[in-house]
């Protein structure tokens, strides 16, 4: 190469070309520094450790957390000289780095976020319980899927699930998210919910359900979106966005499903139900029915009371009445003709007596 | 034989509804009971027996 007079321009591009073959990817730790935004589009900072520092560039678009100065990142990229001479690295991707910055982008996001309304209670929409058909976004060898699928196969059947196999952490899986997210908003036989899950882990790997796209996504979805992402202490932006929130796949199945066994129980439940209304309503028909034959009763013994009243006021009057009363009375009954020395027949109450006239007064 | 499992759950739901409103008749009742018990018994075993169907897409959401 030394005898080999180059251009400028042919000797930028030869390091770049051996830059590209050496170096495709670099992914370097750093702070950021001098960030800057320009005319809306590019982003320009510097990436720097104790000792050196390094130009970064890239686009509005491929920045999916917010950063600032100071804070510590991780730097996706392909380094390359400009035409003027300067080194840079173009950025592809910027993550924040450790506990300390993954909080403040998540902080400064969520209050960004917030005040576009994004998380609004207003906005969740409720899903059908028990669903017919769920859409799950997960990777299917990860526990936290197993888990779902097991847990839901336990509690409730008959439901169709669509699975869209992602990658649930590193730099692309917020880009396959959104394609899954995507895709299954797309489809013409829509699923009931569609469900954003995978189990836990640090700070870090779950740093992918706080992607501003992927947040957005989840917020515009038309079906209803389930997260359910890590352990409960964990909260996403992805979370805060969803109609729903698990706090884990296993919570998400609890959620979506109900346990068939509780459901035996309380058809079981509604059966002895319709059996004590049944029973608390005829009942209650016999007791009117009894009410009703009681009425009737005192109203018939009521008029027999009365008859027999009657019938012993008429006795007492017959009685009175009643010529052998009279005689008991010491009355006597005398029939003939009423003639001197004429035969009449006399009657007491013990005795009848014949009897002759002797003298008319 | 596909299995609507919430149909029947709402079919269910619906007798017990008639049994709590005020328009209540022996004869009906005991019909509307013998159907609401065989209900419950379908359910139950549906219940038992349903399983979900899980299908994992093809598709490839690695790239656009």
């Amino acid at each position: 190469m030394k005898d080999q007079v180059l251009t400028v321009s042919d000797f930028i591009a030869l390091t770049n070309q051996t830059l590209e073959y050496a170096y495709p990817t670099v992914t370097i730790e750093g702070e950021i520094n001098s960030f800057k935004v320009n005319s809306g589009k590019y982003v320009f900072f510097d990436l720097k450790d104790n000792e050196s520092s390094i130009n970064c560039f890239m686009t509005i678009w491929q920045l999916r957390n917010p950063i600032q100065d100071g804070m510590k990142v991780i730097v996706v990229g392909t380094p390359k000289l400009t035409k003027w001479g300067k080194f840079s690295l173009t950025v592809r991707n910027v993550s924040p780095s450790g506990e300390g910055a993954i909080k403040k982008s998540f902080e400064i996001l969520k209050a960004k976020l917030t005040a576009e309304g994004l998380f609004d209670e207003s906005r969740k929409r409720s899903i059908p319980y028990p669903p017919t058909s769920i859409a799950v976004i997960s990777s299917i060898q990860s526990a936290g899927y197993i888990d779902f699928v097991t847990i839901l196969n336990e509690r409730w059947g008959g439901v169709k699930i669509l699975t869209a196999n992602v990658q649930v952490q590193g730099a692309s899986a917020a880009d396959q998210i959104i394609r899954a997210l995507r895709h299954l908003n797309s489809l013409s036989d829509s699923p009931e919910v569609i469900a954003i899950l995978r189990g836990g882990g640090s700070a870090e790997d779950l740093s992918v359900f706080n992607d501003e796209l992927l947040v957005r996504e989840i917020a515009i979805s038309r079906i209803p979106v389930l997260v359910g992402v890590g352990h409960e202490i964990d909260e996403s932006l992805a979370d805060l966005a969803a109609d729903v929130r698990a706090s884990t796949p296993s919570n998400a199945a609890q959620i979506l499903v109900p346990n068939r066994f509780d459901a035996m129980r309380n058809v079981e439940y509604r059966i002895e139900s319709i059996r004590n209304i049944m029973s608390g309503r005829i009942d209650y028909i016999i007791s009117e029915n009894n009410k009703i034959l009681s009425g009737i009763l005192n109203k018939i013994a009521l008029r027999l009371e009365n008859l027999e009243n009657k019938i012993s006021s008429l006795t007492s009057i017959l009685n009175a009445f009643n010529p052998k009363k009279v005689l008991e009375r010491g009355y006597a009954i005398i029939t003939g003709k009423i003639n001197i020395n004429e035969s009449i027949s006399i009657r007491t109450d013990k005795n009848n007596i014949k009897a002759i006239i002797k003298e008319i007064l | 034989m596909k299995v609507n499992l919430q149909k029947e759950i709402e079919e269910l739901n619906k007798i017990v509804e008639w049994f709590e409103s005020s328009d209540f008749d022996v004869n009906e009742a005991i019909e509307k009971y013998k159907s609401a018990e065989k209900l419950a018994k379908k359910i139950n075993s549906d219940l038992k027996q349903l399983k979900n169907e899980v299908t994992v897409l093809e598709e490839n959401f690695e790239k656009d």
